[in-house]
C-alpha cells in the first residue's frame, strides 16, 4: 500500500522563537547562538540573504553579515514550542517520529480525523502552528521519509511541497546529490569525482559499486536514486546517544585548562544518565581543535557504566590520549552510546568496567 | 634402534605429559610421542603446537635415534600390562615399531620423528626460581577465574606481574576477579605475561605437592618451566591484560565479617532455591545480620536463612550468582573472611581476615542487579 508521510519543519525554529519574543529583533539578521566562540545554532531568513548558515563558526557569520545580531539561545522556550506542535500532531496520528525540537516524520496513512487527503492535513497542521505559535513551518508530503523531507526543505520557508507517487523518481533524478538528505559534503565530493552529480547519475551506478565505495550506506543510496525508502515512521525510535560539548571562550593549551573544561562536561551527561537510569557503554570525548580539525578518541567496558567515578577516569584517559596536544582545542565533548536502561538490566548479571 | 625399560616406569613419565596431547590435532603427527634415544637417556616429548611438554627418563640402552609412536595405542597398551621389562625394537626404515613383552609381541607403526614441530629453544630473557607448591597454589586460587572468551583472549589465561617486591597472580573472566599475591616470589626486573590456562592446568596436575624447585624462564614469547625430570614450554598469550586495577573498588565503606564456612553452606543451601540459570541470591545486610535468600519465581520455590555476622556500614541490599560465591569462598582457607561494599551495582570484595605468611589473596565479583539504582 502506498503510505502518506508527512514531514514537518520548522523555519529558522530558534531564530523565530526569539523574534517572536523579542519584536525588536523583527526583520533584523540574528543569530542564536555565542558571538565570540561558538557556531551559529540558527540564522534567521534575513541573516541567511548574506549567506550565515547554522553551523557555521560565529566569527565567519560576522565577517559574511556585520550588523548580525547574536542572540542567546533559550531552550526551554523551544521545547514548549516543540511540545505545543507535537500536541498538534498527535491529534492527526500517534505515529510521529520527532527527529528534533524543530523537526517530526508523520505516517498519516491512516489518520484519527479519518482526513483522505495528505496535502490537506499538512495544510491544516500548517495552520494550527501558525496560529498556537505565530511560528511558520514548512512540510512535505510523499510516500516515504525520504522524499517528504525534500519535499518539505523544497518550498521553504512557509512552504507546502507534495512529491506524488509518479513523480517521486523524476523528482530525485533531477536533484544535486549534495540535497540528498544522508549525503554530506565529503560524500558528495567524492561522487562529484566519480561523475555523480545527480540522482539521474547515481541510479546508473548498480549496487555493488555503491556499496563497494560507500560501504554498507551504498545500499541506501541504491535505492534513494529510485526514489525507494521502506523506513518506517517509528515514533518510539530511542536515543542512541547523549552527550555534550562546548566551545571554550578561549583556546585551551594546558593539561590543566582541558581538564577543567572537560570536568563539567562529564558533570553534564553523567546528570542525564541519573535522571533517566539510562547508561552507557561507550564513551567517546570529542576534540576539535582552532583550525577545526575534530578527532575523537572512545573506549567501551563491557557492560553499561553505571559508576560515576570509572566514568570521569575513562574520560580522563580518552583526554590523556590526545597528549601532546598539537594546537589549541576550541571545543570539547564527551558522548555515551550503545545506551541502556537500568530498568532492562534487573537480574542481569553485572561486568567489571574494562 | 632398542632400548629396555620397565613397563611402569615408562607409563608413569607417559602419564605426566600426556596431557597435553590433544584429541583431535590439525596436524596427524602431533597424536604422537617423540622418543629421542641417546644411549641410556630416553626423551619423551608430547605437543599441541602452543604447548609442550617433555620428560626424560633412563632406559638400558646403548643406541640413539628417534620416533614418533602413536599415544594413545602405546598408552592404553601400557596400562593393560602388568609390571615388566618391555623391549622397543624400531625399525628406522619403515618406522615399524615392536615392544616385547614377557608372553606377547604388539606391532605399532610409529612415524618419522623429522616430521614432529621444533620444540622452541630457551631465549632466555628472565628467570625466576620458585617452590612447586607455591606456584600450584597460585594456579589453583586463581585459575577457576579464567574465562572461557576466546573473544577477550588477553583474559583466557592468569595474568603475571614480577616485581622486586612481590609476584602478582590475576584472573578475572569480566564478572570476578582474583588477585594472588606472592611476597615470597620476586624478580630483579619487572616483567608481565599472560600464561594460558592450558598449561597452567597442565602444570598444576603435574607439579610435585612439596618444595621441589621449579624454574621459570620467560622469553618474549614462550614461558619455560622446568621441575625434576619434566619440562614444560608453552606460547604466552601475546595480549594487552586489561587494566585490572583500575577495577579494583577503592572505597567500600559496608563491611561484612562473617566466619566463611558458615556462609559457604548457607550460600549452598540457598541456592538449590535460585534461578537456575541465574543463581541469583540476594544479601541483606543489616547491623550485625545477615539474610540470604533466593527464589526461582518459575517454579515458585523461596528460602532465606538469617546469618549472625559483624556488620559495619548503611544497609543494604545486593544480588549476586550464588555460583560465582561459592566457587570463591570455597578456594579460600581463612576462617573468617570479609566482604566489602560501596553500593549494590559495583563490585564486592571478598578478603580473607587471616593471612598466611607471604600471601595476599583478593578476590573482587560483580553484583547482579536487583533494581535500578541511580
Amino acid at each position: 500500500m502506498i503510505r502518506k508521510i508527512i514531514h514537518i519543519d520548522m523555519d529558522a525554529f530558534y531564530a523565530s522563537v526569539e523574534q517572536r519574543d523579542n519584536p525588536e529583533l523583527r526583520g533584523k539578521p540574528i543569530a542564536v547562538g555565542g558571538s565570540e566562540r561558538g557556531v551559529v545554532a540558527a540564522a534567521s531568513y534575513e541573516a541567511r540573504k548574506f549567506g550565515v548558515r547554522s553551523a557555521m563558526p560565529s566569527k565567519t557569520a560576522l565577517r559574511k553579515c556585520p550588523q548580525l545580531i547574536f542572540v542567546k539561545p533559550h531552550f526551554e522556550n523551544y521545547r514548549a514550542v516543540s511540545y505545543q506542535i507535537r500536541e498538534i500532531f498527535l491529534e492527526y496520528t500517534p505515529l510521529v517520529e520527532p527527529l528534533s525540537l524543530d523537526e517530526a516524520y508523520l505516517d498519516v496513512t491512516e489518520n484519527l480525523k479519518g482526513m483522505s487527503s495528505a496535502t490537506e492535513i499538512a495544510r491544516e497542521i500548517k495552520a494550527r502552528i501558525k496560529e498556537k505559535t505565530q511560528l511558520n513551518a514548512s512540510a512535505g508530503v510523499s510516500y516515504n521519509k525520504f522524499l517528504a523531507k525534500l519535499a518539505s526543505d523544497y518550498k521553504k520557508p512557509d512552504g507546502l511541497f507534495v512529491i506524488k507517487p509518479n513523480q517521486g523518481e523524476a523528482f530525485v533524478e533531477s536533484l544535486p546529490v549534495n540535497l540528498f538528505h544522508g549525503v554530506g559534503r565529503v560524500t558528495a565530493e567524492k561522487m562529484n569525482k566519480m561523475g555523480i552529480f545527480n540522482g539521474a547519475d547515481l541510479k546508473e551506478k548498480d549496487e555493488a559499486f555503491l556499496k563497494k565505495h560507500f560501504g554498507k550506506i551504498g545500499g541506501y543510496y541504491y535505492n534513494i536514486a529510485r526514489a525507494i525508502d521502506n523506513r518506517i515512521v517509528n515514533p518510539e525510535r530511542s536515543r542512541k546517544s547523549v552527550g555534550s560539548e562546548n566551545t571554550f571562550f578561549r583556546d585551551l593549551e594546558t593539561r590543566a585548562e582541558l581538564e577543567s573544561g572537560l570536568e563539567p562536561i562529564i558533570r553534564d551527561v553523567w546528570k542525564y544518565c541519573a535522571k533517566t537510569h539510562i547508561y552507557g557503554r561507550t564513551i567517546t570525548l570529542k576534540v576539535k581543535f582552532l583550525d577545526f580539525h575534530t578527532i575523537t578518541r572512545s573506549k567501551s567496558a563491557l557492560s553499561p557504566i553505571m559508576d560515576k567515578d570509572f566514568f570521569e577516569r575513562i574520560s580522563f584517559e580518552l583526554l590523556e590520549q590526545i597528549y601532546p596536544l598539537p594546537k589549541g582545542v576550541r571545543l570539547l565533548g564527551i558522548s555515551l552510546s550503545n545506551l541502556e536502561s537500568t530498568d532492562d538490566m534487573i537480574g542481569k548479571q553485572l561486568t567489571l568496567a574494562f | 634402534m632398542k632400548f629396555v625399560v620397565s613397563s611402569s616406569v615408562l607409563l608413569k613419565q607417559l602419564s605426566a605429559v600426556n596431557g597435553v596431547i590433544a584429541n583431535n590435532p590439525i596436524m596427524p603427527i602431533l597424536e604422537n610421542f617423540l622418543f629421542q634415544l641417546d644411549q641410556n637417556q630416553l626423551t619423551v616429548t608430547a605437543s599441541d603446537s602452543q604447548t609442550v611438554m617433555i620428560t626424560t627418563l633412563e632406559v638400558e640402552s646403548n643406541e640413539s635415534g628417534a620416533i614418533a609412536v602413536p599415544a594413545r595405542l602405546l598408552l592404553d597398551t601400557l596400562r593393560g600390562l602388568p609390571e615388566q621389562p618391555i623391549t622397543f625394537k624400531v625399525d628406522s626404515e619403515t618406522f615399524g615399531t615392536e615392544i616385547i613383552s614377557e608372553n606377547g609381541r604388539y606391532k605399532l607403526s610409529g612415524e618419522n620423528s623429522i616430521d614432529f614441530p621444533k620444540v622452541p629453544q630457551v631465549a632466555k630473557s628472565l628467570s625466576v626460581q620458585l617452590p612447586a607448591d607455591v606456584l600450584a597454589s597460585a594456579i589453583g586460587n586463581t585459575i577457576f577465574a579464567v574465562s572461557n572468551d576466546d573473544l577477550r583472549p588477553a583474559m583466557t589465561g592468569v595474568y603475571v606481574q614480577l616485581s622486586a617486591e612481590y609476584t602478582n597472580f590475576v584472573a578475572t573472566d569480566g564478572h570476578r576477579l582474583i588477585r594472588y599475591r606472592r611476597s615470597d616470589v620476586k624478580s630483579d626486573y619487572e616483567s608481565t605475561m599472560i600464561i594460558p590456562r592450558k598449561a597452567l592446568n597442565l602444570l598444576k596436575s603435574s607439579l610435585p605437592s612439596d618444595d621441589t624447585t621449579v624454574t621459570a624462564d620467560f622469553s618474549q614469547s614462550n614461558a619455560f618451566f622446568s621441575f625434576n625430570n619434566i619440562r614444560m614450554i608453552c606460547r604466552l598469550i601475546d595480549e594487552r591484560f586489561p587494566d585490572y586495577e583500575n577495577a579494583i573498588p577503592q572505597n567500600n565503606p559496608n563491611v561484612m565479617t562473617i566466619n566463611r564456612m558458615e556462609l559457604l553452606s548457607s550460600l549452598r543451601r540457598i541456592s538449590i532455591y535460585s534461578n537456575k540459570t541465574t543463581h541469583q541470591i540476594r544479601l541483606k545486610l543489616s547491623t550485625n545480620e545477615l539474610i540470604i535468600s533466593a527464589e526461582d519465581l518459575d517454579y515458585s520455590n523461596e528460602a532465606n536463612e538469617r546469618l549472625i555476622c559483624d556488620y559495619e556500614g548503611e544497609e543494604m541490599e545486593i544480588g549476586f550468582n550464588a555460583k560465582f560465591l561459592v566457587e570463591m569462598l570455597g578456594n579460600l582457607s581463612a576462617r573468617m573472611i570479609s566482604l566489602e561494599m560501596s553500593v549494590p551495582n559495583r563490585a564486592g570484595l571478598i578478603i580473607p581476615s587471616e593471612k598466611e605468611e607471604s600471601e595476599d589473596i583478593l578476590m573482587l565479583v560483580m553484583p547482579v542487579m536487583l533494581n535500578s539504582y541511580a
